[in-house]
């Protein structure tokens, strides 16, 4: 006999014991390992999804400007190209087209649409093994829509549906020289050719999500013809060669290098433009150079700040000079007599002496610098004005940026220090040719100072002005006219650079041309080159930067929620109730063999090594129930993944996720069970250490009798459960004056106190004598007081089972109160929420611009509050994306969102934490948004703390900084000065609009509104507005559903933690019956004793029951009372609601489960014969 | 005039081989106010006859008559009414409940069918006062010897006033002196209670103390001298 066979032997003989162990074991490992599993599922889920969604795409170009489709020809003939690409795809992708569906007496509207036109190229793109591979790319007049788009509009294939998107604009809509109106275009009467499921490329989306995006796919050609960009487009799709590649950030990060450096935009991609600006005049039969430079511009009629940079950089040694050219709305000569007219519409130029430049005297000499509040006219000004040096004169324009799509006037007086010569041309401007000088023209008779400004300056004619901003014809002259004839775009006056940035420098820029005086070899083509080598050097992009993004999207497919650890914290009652069982029911197995250790010990084994036999034992008991317990847990697995996919599916948002088992999880989760039910055996075996071999002989792992030796207790012990309870009233009392989270918290840790009090009194309750000796009778009620005195007979397993069922009855009802319902104040009071695809730019808080946009129908409107927000578009940063957020989406405060909440009267936001000084900001965190960033100062953030905390991970509270790339400049660093409380807002990121508009400078206009209008109107405000800005795609949705969704994914965590949680309870009832048997069992002969001397069985067994109920109900009761006392002041004061039939009918199931489950103890009783329990065995 | 009639008992316990007989033919009978003993060895079988004139364990022959009822013929709830009314055990291992009193402990047998009355509490209070554990009402078992403990158990066993008092070994666990003294004890109480009183015991020191004794010899009973 060795020790092993001893153990074995040991083993069969017992078997039957240790099953009840090894289910125990098996039900910690399942849940760990399912928890691990869950966890893995989510992430690979995530991950597949991302793989199926972009197909081959591995990199990706999207600009938001038009460039040749040829860059992606050129791109693929690249030699870094060709070792790790494929294939590069041109397409022009529109993140935020709209669709409608036209019916008889009705139309469906879609918006937030992906719309993507491309060739075949694009649907090549999918993995070869997708069924979307076969898809056929729409010809001319087709549409193909995936589900979600076809589902939403009811769509079926035939259906003839128009689809509209921005023009392709290049002057902001924010600045007075964009176009306010006609600013979309559509692609009519597509038929829709297909219907395609959202799967591979036809759930392709620019935002990694896992619910479905609405995509609709057309042809190429007729989208650029609509968008007016023939031969052009805003992407490139790239696939790389080796799909097996290593897809990790660093690995792609070399690969992204080699791939930007192979991507070779031209000037004219970038809408940059060189050109050779000449005037060289034959003037008495002598070719004349009067003006030969290159200007360097942009279709955007303002050089952004970084090309700016780039260029001076780069022409800065050739002499270059910037050149900053406006509109003047009026020139007037101050003082002149009343009546007098002043000259409509003109240019005016800002811009230092230079050598080459125009300003010059009548003898060609460069005049000095202007100061800031000098202005030099030209002859023609002179002239037409009576003007003369020293003069006042006072120069109109319109303000360079606008808000709301209002131009707004301002003027600025200057004192005319110089006039400079303007020749008339002999002849004027023709369709074939430029105007013709006889007297020699000057430097001044350069219209190209002018940045071009479609339908303006290409017009032949004042007249055929198709101008942005309100232009009134009746002021024009005859003479304008004439000017117009001869000079142009020629600017009529000159300010120095200095004054004309601080009049006209807006976030479009503050430049409009560079100019390079002309030396002999140079050309446009050697400047061009010189600006990409500088481009290079400065590792400028200018937009054009492609994004690793099937590398990104896998980066943030690890999940905002770590689920494994989630669904560990969700199970822990049930991990918890499975020790439990280990513990007893090993505890259980043991002392039923007291005898056979206690001989074992008698006969010499020393006491560690019966340890080690009983170890060794529960060893191998762990070891296959660990085992059983990893097949269990693939199969929690799969239900949890079941629940998520149906009944829980609120936290998830899309019923997406598949079972993925990796064999790694699975080992963990049988080497942290084996070890966790190892320890658990470890600890239920040391207690026998203290029993001695005599007693272990006698059947006894404990001395019943000594426990109840008369102990002295310390003073400040029996003040202990009372210090709690006064704890639990100093604690309700400060959560009244809290607020939100902190209230909650405060509750919660009120009722804890509250918890452990009671639990300390019942603990010393069982433990008080009773029956004292001058009572007249200690019996009144016999079965609850023999009861009652039972279960004090194991005082601490007794108190150990109420408290585990207690705990777990807290936590269940406690965490239902966090259940969250739409509130008055999360949704701000704005009982609606809209988002518009593109831009909306009347200030529809605004009565008379209402009226103006709307006309009549605006009277709806009347009583509604209307507040509008920028948005830059990005990730969802709600709870409801499980995709990190890269780039979350970010919306702009503005002034008149700020003053709506300084008002007392109004519903607030509930802000759970700020950064506020004064009493102002206290009583208006919103103000803290007022200020705009200063240098080099992070942009103030206001956000919802469940962005803060579980979307974008920031654990820092306020104060907290962060950096998001958004691709289109240098990284942006945010500082967390606000956290909203489960808030509508809740996904995107709050800044203040002057940051906002700093920040995204081509964002323009305002696609977000927060809408609050009198219940009775709402349909009929909806509808107003929806028909209104229909084509603009404007959504208008309940805020409070909106709210709920977004709540949903919390109170989907609750339930789910609920459900766990009464599993686990209903495995600690197993706990409970555990115990009953270990006392039911130690007490055998005094329960035989009873017998004896007449107790009838039945009796016995009501006493053996009423104990079992007792610990259950005692449990279930003071968990109940603790949790109650924690959460109802909150429910009171608005803050929670409890699922009372939820919660009752758990509790109830629990109870009934608890007693049927006591009944085995019960059985065991009355099942033992009575001479051979009387006898202990 | 109560008494009790033990006729040709006769237990067998069954075996892989032949049943083991323990009591082949016992036969004894006691009026109120007897007392005796019986002796012998221990496997002897005085326990197993104990237990079945008790109600603990049924004869496979014979009869037991106490009170005009043989307990054989009732079932379980009517043979636990039996032993309540008219059994009062003393066991060798008292078997008190450590969570109970000692008041509480002396209380059980009324138990069994309610709660007890004034009356009833009231006897426990005498019974406990008169084997000198009036001052004790109120301690725990723990906080007694075992003598003292055993000086409950009597009064526990006297409680209902039985007409039959069993005692199993009821000084097994105790030193000479206890001994002697929980049997006097005994003896006196019995008397002054005017109950039968029945012990096993293998002391003979125990047994000289009473009136009658039987020794068990082979399954049979024999009066000793």
């Amino acid at each position: 006999m060795t020790f092993l066979r001893l153990v074995i032997r040991s083993l069969q003989f017992h078997a039957t014991k240790h099953l009840a162990v090894i289910l125990g074991v098996m039900a910690a490992t399942a849940v760990l390992t399912g928890a691990l599993v869950v966890g893995d599922s989510v992430r690979q889920s995530l991950r597949h999804l991302t793989l199926d969604r972009l197909g081959r795409i591995d990199h990706l170009l999207l600009v938001d400007r038009f460039f040749r489709a040829e860059l992606a020809t050129e791109l693929s003939q690249a030699k870094a190209f060709e070792e790790n690409f494929a294939a590069a795809v041109p397409a022009i992708i529109i993140p935020t087209a709209t669709a409608e569906l036209p019916r008889e007496n009705s139309r469906s509207l879609a918006s937030g649409i992906t719309l993507v036109a491309a060739d075949q190229g694009f649907w090549e793109l999918n993995n070869v093994d997708s069924a979307m591979a076969k898809v056929k790319a729409p010809a001319d007049g087709e549409v193909i829509l995936n589900a979600a788009l076809a589902e939403e509009l009811h769509a079926q294939v035939g259906d003839t549906l128009i689809l509209r998107m921005a023009k392709a604009t290049q002057v902001s809509e924010d600045s007075p020289l964009g176009k306010k109106n006609d600013r979309l275009t559509s692609l009519a009467e597509l038929k829709v050719r297909e219907i395609i499921p959202a799967e591979g490329l036809g759930r392709f989306s620019l935002h990694p999500m896992q619910t479905s995006p609405k995509n609709a796919y057309v042809a190429l050609k007729p989208l650029q013809m609509s968008l007016e960009q023939e031969g052009k487009v805003n992407a490139i799709l790239v696939a790389a060669k080796d799909e097996t590649r290593d897809l990790s950030p660093e690995a792609s990060k070399n690969l992204t290098k080699e791939l930007q450096q192979a991507l070779r935009p031209t000037l004219a991609d970038y809408g940059l433009a060189l050109k050779h600006v000449e005037l060289k005049p034959e003037v008495d039969g002598q070719q004349q150079d009067v003006i030969n430079y290159y200007s360097f511009t942009t279709n955007r009629m303002l050089l952004d700040e970084a090309t700016e940079r780039v260029a001076r950089e780069a022409f800065g040694k050739h002499g270059s000079y910037p050149v900053l050219t406006y509109l003047a709305n009026s020139f007037d000569k101050i003082g002149a007599a009343e009546g007098t007219k002043g000259v409509p519409y003109s240019m005016i130029t800002a811009i230092d002496p230079a050598a080459d430049g125009p300003l010059v005297d009548a003898d060609g000499k460069v005049l000095p610098k202007l100061a800031d509040d000098e202005i030099a006219i030209t002859e023609w000004l002179r002239a037409d004005q009576d003007l003369k040096v020293g003069d006042r004169l006072r120069v109109t324009f319109f303000e360079p940026e606008t808000t709301h799509g209002d131009e707004k006037e301002k003027s600025a007086e200057f004192t005319i220090a110089a006039i400079v010569p303007l020749t008339e041309p002999s002849e004027p401007y023709s369709r074939r040719k430029g105007p013709q000088f006889k007297e020699p023209p000057t430097r001044a008779n350069d219209p190209d100072l002018t940045p071009e400004v479609p339908g303006v300056t290409d017009q032949a004619s004042i007249a055929d002005w198709d101008a942005p901003f309100p232009f009134e014809y009746k002021r024009m002259r005859a003479q304008d006219d004439k000017y117009w004839n001869n000079h142009r775009t020629t600017p009529k006056a000159y300010i120095s650079l200095a004054a004309g940035q601080k009049l006209w420098k807006s976030r479009f820029g503050a430049v409009t041309s560079i100019h390079i005086p002309a030396a002999p070899g140079m050309t446009a083509e050697s400047l061009e080159a010189e600006f990409h080598a500088q481009l290079a050097k400065d590792k400028e992009l200018l937009g054009f930067e492609l994004s690793p993004i099937k590398a990104r999207d896998l980066a943030a497919s690890a999940g905002t929620t770590p689920f494994d650890v989630l669904f560990l914290l969700l199970s822990m009652f049930i991990i918890g109730a499975a020790l439990l069982l280990i513990w007893l029911l090993f505890r259980l197995g043991v002392e039923q063999r007291a005898g056979e250790i206690g001989l074992l010990q008698a006969l010499g084994w020393p006491q560690p090594r019966t340890q080690r036999w009983l170890s060794a034992e529960g060893l191998l008991v762990s070891a296959v129930g660990a085992l059983l317990g990893v097949g269990a847990g693939i199969g929690y697995a799969a239900v949890m993944i079941h629940g998520l996919r149906t009944w829980w599916v609120g936290a998830i948002s899309s019923p997406f996720l598949m079972l993925h088992i990796s064999w790694l999880s699975l080992a963990i989760g049988f080497v942290v069970g084996l070890v966790v039910a190892q320890l658990t055996i470890y600890f239920s075996l040391r207690q026998l250490r203290k029993v001695s071999p005599r007693q272990l002989l006698a059947g006894e792992t404990f001395s019943p009798l000594a426990q109840f030796a008369e102990k002295k207790t310390a003073a400040w012990r029996l003040w202990l459960p009372y210090f709690f309870l006064l704890l639990a009233a100093a604690l309700a009392g400060l959560a009244s004056v809290l607020t939100a989270e902190a209230q909650a918290g405060t509750f919660l840790a009120c009722g804890a106190s509250v918890l452990t009090g009671l639990l300390m009194l019942i603990s010393r309750q069982l433990g008080y004598r009773t029956g004292a000796a001058n009572s007249a009778n200690p019996f009144q009620y016999v079965l609850p007081s023999l009861a009652l005195k039972n279960i004090g007979r194991a005082r601490g397993r007794s108190i150990g089972t109420i408290a585990l069922v207690a705990s777990a009855c807290f936590l269940v009802v406690a965490v239902s109160s966090f259940r969250l319902s739409p509130t008055e104040q999360g949704i701000g009071g704005f009982n609606l929420i809209a988002e518009s695809s593109e831009p909306i730019l009347p200030d529809l808080n605004n009565t008379a611009a209402r009226k103006d946009a709307i006309g009549n129908a605006a009277a709806v409107l009347e009583g509604s509050t209307i507040i509008p927000l920028r948005m830059r578009g990005g990730d969802d940063a709600s709870c409801r994306n499980l995709y990190q957020a890269q780039q979350p989406r970010v919306l702009g405060v503005t002034p008149a969102m700020i003053a709506h909440f300084d008002a007392t009267d109004v519903t607030k936001f509930i802000f759970a934490a700020s950064a506020a000084k004064e009493a102002a900001e206290k009583s208006n965190p919103w103000q803290l948004l007022a200020q705009p960033a200063k240098g080099e100062e992070p942009v103030n953030v206001v956000l919802d703390m469940n962005t803060a905390l579980y979307s974008l991970k920031l654990y820092g509270g306020i104060g907290q900084r962060f950096k998001k790339d958004y691709g289109d400049g240098p990284p942006i660093e945010f500082r967390v000065v606000g956290l909203l409380s489960n808030s509508v807002l809740q996904g995107s990121l709050l800044i203040g609009e002057e940051d906002f508009k700093r920040v995204f400078p081509r964002v323009a206009g305002y696609r977000s509104f927060l809408i609050s209008t009198p219940v009775e109107k709402v349909a009929a405000v909806e509808s107003t507005l929806t028909d209104k800005f229909g084509d603009e795609g404007l959504d208008i949705t309940d805020s409070r559903s909106r709210l709920r969704d977004l709540l949903a994914v919390q109170n989907t965590y609750i339930s789910t933690f609920q459900a766990l949680g009464a599993l686990g309870l209903l495995l600690g009832t197993f706990g409970l019956a555990a115990v009953q048997m270990r006392n039911v069992l130690e007490r055998r002969k005094e329960l035989a004793m009873m017998r004896a001397v007449g107790f009838p069985p039945a009796r016995v067994a009501a006493i053996v029951m009423l104990e079992n109920l007792l610990l259950l109900c005692g449990g279930l009761f003071t968990g109940l009372l603790a949790a109650l006392l924690a959460v109802l002041p909150h429910v009171f004061l608005g803050g929670a609601s409890l699922p009372w039939r939820d919660l009752l009918v758990m509790l109830t199931a629990i109870l009934v489960i608890g007693a049927l489950v006591g009944l085995i103890a019960v059985r065991a009783t009355l099942r033992a014969p009575l001479l051979a329990a009387l006898r202990g065995e | 005039m109560t008494e009790l009639r033990v006729e040709h008992i006769r237990k067998e316990f069954p075996t892989r081989a032949e049943p083991l007989v323990v009591l082949r033919d016992a036969s004894l009978q006691l009026a109120a106010g007897d007392n005796a003993a019986i002796l012998g060895p221990s496997g002897s079988g005085k326990s197993t006859l104990l237990h079945i004139i008790g109600g603990l364990d049924r004869p496979t022959s014979g009869s037991v008559k106490l009170a005009g009822q043989d307990p054989a013929t009732l079932d379980e709830v009517q043979l636990a009414k039996f032993r309540n009314r008219h059994i009062g055990f003393v066991f060798q291992d008292h078997y008190l409940l450590p969570q109970l009193s000692v008041l509480e402990n002396t209380l059980i047998p009324a138990l069994a069918g309610g709660a007890p009355s004034a009356e009833t509490v009231a006897r426990a209070k005498t019974l406990l006062d008169r084997v000198g554990l009036s001052q004790r009402l109120d301690h725990r078992p723990a906080e007694l010897s075992g003598g003292e403990r055993q000086r409950v158990g009597v009064a526990r066993a006297l409680l209902l006033k039985p007409v039959l008092l069993l005692a199993d070994e009821p000084t097994g666990n105790l030193d000479r002196s206890n001994a002697t003294s929980i049997g006097q004890l005994l003896i006196e109480l019995q008397k002054q209670e005017q109950t039968m009183l029945l012990i096993v015991t293998h002391s003979w020191e125990l047994a000289s103390l009473v009136g009658k004794r039987f020794e068990l010899d082979n399954g049979q009973l024999k009066n000793a001298s």
